[in-house]
């Protein structure tokens, strides 16, 4: 057995022996054990995944274990990228969930369905036949959604987020299924290997493409199928809502990368003009509702949805530049994407778990009641800053890097021959640019807002600082952030080896070790050096200040209060009134409700009492296109009660006559 | 075995099958509903372990055996106790009369035997050629369903459709693998238990069983 | 990486650091003369500069780090795209280690530092300075990046020295309509993020009408100092990249050590001639209301994206 096959059997065994552990060990070592024997489960996972990117093959072939189809498991290193992702996300949430999941969430089914989701996350891109890669997106939704509902008797809202999540996930695996069934009937067999030599018509790629996408752009959390995303994710525990948004929405890029490009082939450029339209518009609506949201966690969510936004934007460049024939754009296009993917999986998690510690230690997850969390939760808040550094995509940070990466191949793709590719680059580089802005200013609201100056409520006074466990998850995710923003380029091979399962044909994206330097095109940019640079002039100035400032110890004094004296909490600037003026700017698209209340005083009507101001921003795609769709299937259901006259023996007279008459047409056309 | 006692005690067994399955719509006494039942699942395992013999597959001795202690054992009595629990004896007048039940047995018989020519003349065999029985068993269950007025009879009716659609598969194949036959039988032991309790529900709740009492249920 | 690039790099970092108060005292004596006042005199910034570092450090309670390490980030942040950017020299030894997109974040990380110290000191002043520039600084970033892509599809690439050498061997393509609009983009982006008039009043002192002074109000002493130098810095910075991306001629290439004091006298020319030409327009203008800047920024963007389309149609 070689190397690979030892890994997967590792990882199988070491999900049994995680679920016997829930199942088995008393509550009160219950999140210990399980925790610790997910990490390793996660750790198995990171070096399958590694083995494989670095070329490694292995497969695995067991016939009983499914009727008729059998699973077949074989990794590649496109595969292999996506399981190490997830099983280094694995590995920082499932420590944290040793601390985490202390009180109120070490029920049995909460804490088995944790390693039965991670394995199914873990496994998944091994897949090499329609029939496992169904099973194993079937276990992956299922056992997500039991983690989604883990909360349910505390909060109402939890049952609401589940029921969206578990509709829209397997309305997406029915389009799949569909897909996937369709190509395997054309094919003549379910292997990846024959889907991967069948030759298929235009007319049915293009329909297997479609309806595979409708799923995977879903699960990915594209607009406009994003709406179980900003839902489920603030309801989950923190450490699922992290596995959810780091590892399991990858898998959607993973399998239109998969289909799209590795089982069919490629295809025209319209697929690829699709593709990156969507991920255009889940970036731009994703961040600008992360913009102007005040619960945290639902700005983490609607955060993904940007990110994978971007994902999907350079995956459809890639697509669009490999059906003009060039190959070394679409591999450099390609290779952003999936760096994005590995670099937005380690910046996520740990915004996730830190705000699964926020929530933990204050009850709430209102930005607008919480502040001056610097103090009292000092280390939170200093890994808070190092993901928000991440996520707003400004150097030193990690995403920075590969937006730099995705830019410069899109910037390239100009003087280019078809219109299609002249007149979407612009506009391509001008969402991501927006994207980026908003970004900015949504992290900074997150960090400034939640976590400095005072606290606005007596919640986020009395916070603590999490225990250990959390904390180390926390630091993992940290220093995954650190290590990709200073050393990306260690990368750089296996991203290759990946991209080359997808676009054959090209080679490294950028060569050298200090400084990505981009291969065929006169481009460069080192982070470790950037940021070298940035201590080194930081440490000069502060040498400069010693010699030249005023050696005077630093007093301390009363802030500027216009001289009226008093200032409380209630003066800060909130999460709502920092996003107000972006509100603002775009109010067309976000259509924002407000209510404004005011009492006068009883004596005259010129003086005013009390003022009562409450925003909402809606999901507005969810307003106009859900909300018509959930009321035509209610009116559809209503006229359906008609045939429901309430005899048991009308029902089971319509199954049979039903089978009956089908029965007689077969007998009668055959 | 040589292939003509092969043959013979195959059609046999098939012939006892199908007739369990007639005169349960004859019959009116629960009690009688039942042990024809149990005779019925007598000759599915007798059909099993002949095509086991034949073939010259052990395991499907073995699956003969379960087949054998669960539809001709333990089913029938689940559904004995059942009925003695509840304390009726009698199905009343079914929604269809006993004459034009027997007439719609045929034609069901008729209606099968058209539906699966295809399949047998993929493969023609003493086997495959009993699959209309089984095609036929099925459809005369669902008919049970659908114009029974006790709930038992309905139990009867479900337990008639799977009794048929394993014969058919043992006959058309060369078996179903254990894990599915186990997950199968695992099934109908649960969708009749959960039936059962259904069942001392509507008892309870109603006084009776009668399913057309549940019309007043709807609003 | 050779001993001319070295020196030059050094050279411009001591120019930019030193010559940025210069600048901004340039700019504020330029419209004092021409609103019919004496002025303070062009090295009055340094004389306020050599003040407040005498000053005694003051740190406002409640608030915390951010809002003590801003300055030095905000410095740091200035002084890196000086030694990068092709101001004196095109052979800064880090000038592989930073593109034209690198420094514009560089210079974004030195705002969001500042927002943070703002939204730190827990003062309504600071969070609406922090929460006004966010807004600007998100809507200008599309103008930002399309100029960039505009620069660089004439050349294949956004390496600043590749696009400066470019335009050096190629000089008519600056009369190019791609890059007139280009520079036209750029110039709004310069007076957007440095925080200059339609957009901003650097001089106001009504604080409901800041957004970058907003953000320093409680800023004294020695940390007060490095805000406006480094301010001043980036302002020069920018200015620096309109000048040389567009008319880089005098500007060191080669090997020669000589050609460095040219160099060094030609981009305080050229950047004192930008800057005091700001400073005149600045003086017919009035400051935007706020929330017509955004309208100002989607002219900016269109003006680039015009650019990007014409240098690839035209092309």
């Amino acid at each position: 057995m070689s190397a690979v096959e030892w890994g997967l059997a590792a990882i199988a065994g070491l999900a049994v022996v995680a679920v016997l552990a829930a199942l088995a060990a008393p509550q009160r070592v219950r999140p210990t054990t399980v925790g610790s024997c997910t990490a390793a489960l996660g750790g198995a996972g990171i070096a399958v995944g590694v083995l494989a990117a670095a070329g490694r093959r292995g497969a695995v072939w067991l016939p009983e274990l499914l009727p008729l189809f059998g699973v077949r498991l074989e990794f590649d290193p496109l595969g292999g990228v996506f399981t190490a992702v997830a099983g280094a996300v694995a590995v920082a949430a499932a420590l944290y969930s040793i601390g985490y999941t202390r009180h109120g969430l070490d029920s049995r089914t909460v804490q088995a369905a944790l390693p039965l989701f991670v394995a199914a996350m873990l496994l998944l891109p091994a897949a090499a036949s329609v029939a496992t890669f169904l099973l194993l997106w079937e276990a992956m939704a299922a056992a997500s959604l039991l983690l989604v509902l883990a909360e349910h008797r505390r909060r109402t809202a939890v049952a609401e987020a589940g029921g969206w999540y578990a509709v829209m996930t397997h309305a997406g695996m029915v389009t799949i299924l569909l897909g996937l069934l369709l190509f395997a009937a054309h094919a003549g067999g379910e292997t990846f290997a024959q889907l991967r030599a069948a030759d298929l018509s235009p007319a049915m790629r293009s329909t297997v493409f479609l309806l595979t996408l409708v799923g995977f752009a879903s699960k990915a959390g594209a607009v406009p199928l994003h709406v179980w995303l900003p839902k489920a994710h603030p309801e989950a525990p923190s450490h699922a809502s992290a596995l959810m948004s780091a590892a399991m929405v990858n898998l959607g890029v993973y399998g239109i990368v998969r289909v799209g490009f590795d089982l069919l082939g490629g295809g025209p450029a319209w697929w690829w003009l699709l593709v990156l339209g969507l991920g255009a518009a889940s970036a731009l609506y994703g961040i600008l509702q992360a913009a102007v949201t005040t619960d945290l966690k639902r700005l983490l969510g609607y955060s993904t949805t940007e990110n994978l936004g971007l994902v999907l934007l350079g995956v459809g460049a890639a697509g669009l530049f490999a059906t003009a024939g060039n190959r070394a754009l679409a591999g450099l296009a390609l290779a952003a994407a999936l760096l994005h993917v590995i670099n937005h999986a380690a910046f996520k998690t740990l915004l996730f778990l830190a705000a699964g510690s926020v929530l933990h230690a204050t009850g709430t997850r209102d930005l607008d009641g919480l502040g001056g969390l610097r103090a009292r939760m000092p280390a939170t808040t200093g890994l808070f800053a190092v993901g928000a550094l991440a996520a707003a995509a400004l150097p030193p940070g990690n995403g920075f890097v590969s937006e730099w990466l995705l830019l410069q191949a899109l910037i390239h793709s100009l003087p280019a021959t078809a219109v299609a590719t002249a007149v979407t680059m612009p506009l391509a580089v001008a969402v991501i640019a927006l994207t980026a802005g908003l970004a900015v200013a949504t992290f900074v609201k997150a960090l400034g807002v939640g976590f400095f100056a005072k606290p606005r409520t007596p919640a986020a006074e009395s916070a603590t600082e999490c225990g250990p466990a959390m904390l180390a998850g926390m630091g993992l995710a940290a220093a995954a952030c650190v290590g990709l923003a200073l050393a990306p380029t260690l990368l750089v091979p296996a991203l290759a080896r990946a991209v080359q399962v997808a676009v054959p044909g090209t080679e490294a994206a950028t060569t050298g070790r200090l400084t990505l330097e981009l291969s065929g095109i006169t481009g460069s940019m080192s982070p470790l050096l950037i940021a070298a640079a940035l201590v080194v002039a930081a440490v000069g100035i502060l040498a400069a200040l010693r010699v030249f400032g005023a050696r005077r110890a630093r007093r301390a004094a009363r802030l500027w209060d216009c001289g009226g004296g008093g200032l409380t909490a209630r003066t800060e600037y909130t999460a709502t009134s920092f996003g107000e003026p972006l509100q603002r700017v775009f109010d067309d698209v976000l259509r924002p409700e407000q209510d404004i209340d005011v009492t006068h005083v009883r004596e005259s009507r010129y003086l005013v009492d009390t003022i009562h101001y409450r925003r909402r921003v809606p999901d507005r795609i969810e307003h106009r296109l859900y909300a018509p769709l959930l009321a035509a299937v209610r009116a559809w259901g209503e006229a359906g009660r008609r045939l429901a006259n309430g005899s048991v023996h009308r029902y089971l007279g319509y199954g049979f006559y039903g089978v009956i008459t089908l029965l007689v047409a077969l007998a009668v056309t055959r | 075995m040589s292939d003509t006692a092969y043959v013979q005690l195959l059609d046999l067994a098939a012939g006892v099958f199908l007739l369990a399955a007639v005169l349960m719509l004859w019959r009116r006494e629960l009690a009688s509903i039942i042990r024809l039942f149990a005779a019925q699942g007598a000759a599915l395992a007798a059909l099993v372990a002949i095509l086991g013999v034949h073939q010259q597959h052990p395991e499907l001795l073995g699956v003969a055996a379960g087949v054998l202690a669960l539809r001709a054992g333990l089913l029938p009595y689940l559904m004995r106790r059942a009925l003695a629990a509840s304390g009726e004896a009698r199905e009343t007048q079914p929604l269809v009369n006993v004459a034009a039940s027997l007439l719609t047995a045929a034609t069901l018989t008729l209606l099968a035997y058209a539906v699966s020519r295809p399949l047998v003349a993929l493969a023609p065999s003493p086997a495959t050629q009993a699959i209309p029985v089984g095609i036929t068993v099925v459809l005369i269950g669902l008919f049970v369903l659908a114009t029974r007025r006790r709930a038992l009879s309905q139990v009867v009716g479900l337990l008639l459709v799977d009794n048929g659609i394993t014969a058919v598969a043992f006959l058309a194949t060369a078996g179903v693998p254990l894990t599915v036959e186990l997950g199968v039988s695992l099934d109908v032991l649960l969708a009749v238990l959960v039936l059962l309790v259904l069942t001392a529900r509507m008892r309870i709740a109603f006084g009776a069983t009668d399913l057309d009492e549940l019309r007043e249920l709807h609003d | 990486m050779n001993s001319t690039g070295a020196a030059g790099a050094v050279l411009q970092l001591v120019l930019v650091a030193g010559g940025a108060p210069l600048l901004a005292g340039l700019m504020r004596q330029v419209r004092a003369r021409m609103e019919g006042r004496a002025g303070a005199g062009v090295t009055q910034p340094w004389r306020d500069l050599r003040k407040l570092l005498r000053k005694e450090p003051i740190t406002p309670r409640g608030s915390g780090p951010a809002f003590r390490a801003a300055p030095t980030v905000l410095m740091a942040t200035a002084l890196v795209p000086a030694a990068v950017a092709p101001f004196v020299t095109t052979a800064s030894p880090l000038d592989g280690a930073a593109d034209l997109i690198a420094v514009v974040a560089l210079l974004a990380l030195g705002t969001v530092t500042l927002a943070l110290a703002a939204l730190d000191t827990g003062t309504a002043f600071g969070g609406m300075g922090a929460s006004r520039e966010m807004t600007v600084l998100a809507l200008v970033e599309p103008t930002i990046l399309l100029a960039v892509f505009a620069l660089s599809v004439r050349v294949g690439s956004t390496n600043l020295a590749a696009i400066v050498t470019a335009t050096l061997h190629d000089p008519l393509r600056v009369v190019s309509p791609a890059s007139l609009l280009a520079a036209v983009a750029l110039a709004v982006v310069t007076i957007a993020e440095t925080g200059r008039l339609p957009v901003d009043n650097p001089s106001t002192h009504l604080e409901l009408t800041m957004i970058h002074e907003a953000m320093v109000l409680e800023y004294s002493g020695p940390d007060l100092a490095l805000i406006e130098w480094a301010s001043a810095m980036r302002l020069t910075v920018l200015l620096g990249l309109l000048a040389n991306l567009f008319a880089p001629w005098g500007i060191a290439t080669g090997a020669s050590l000589t050609a460095l004091p040219l160099a060094v006298g030609v981009f305080a020319g050229k950047v004192a001639l930008l800057g005091a030409g700001l400073a005149a327009a600045e003086v017919f203008m009035a400051k935007l209301r706020l929330f017509r800047v955004p309208e100002l920024l989607a002219g900016s963007f269109l003006l680039a994206l015009l650019a990007v389309a014409t240098s690839f149609f035209l092309a």
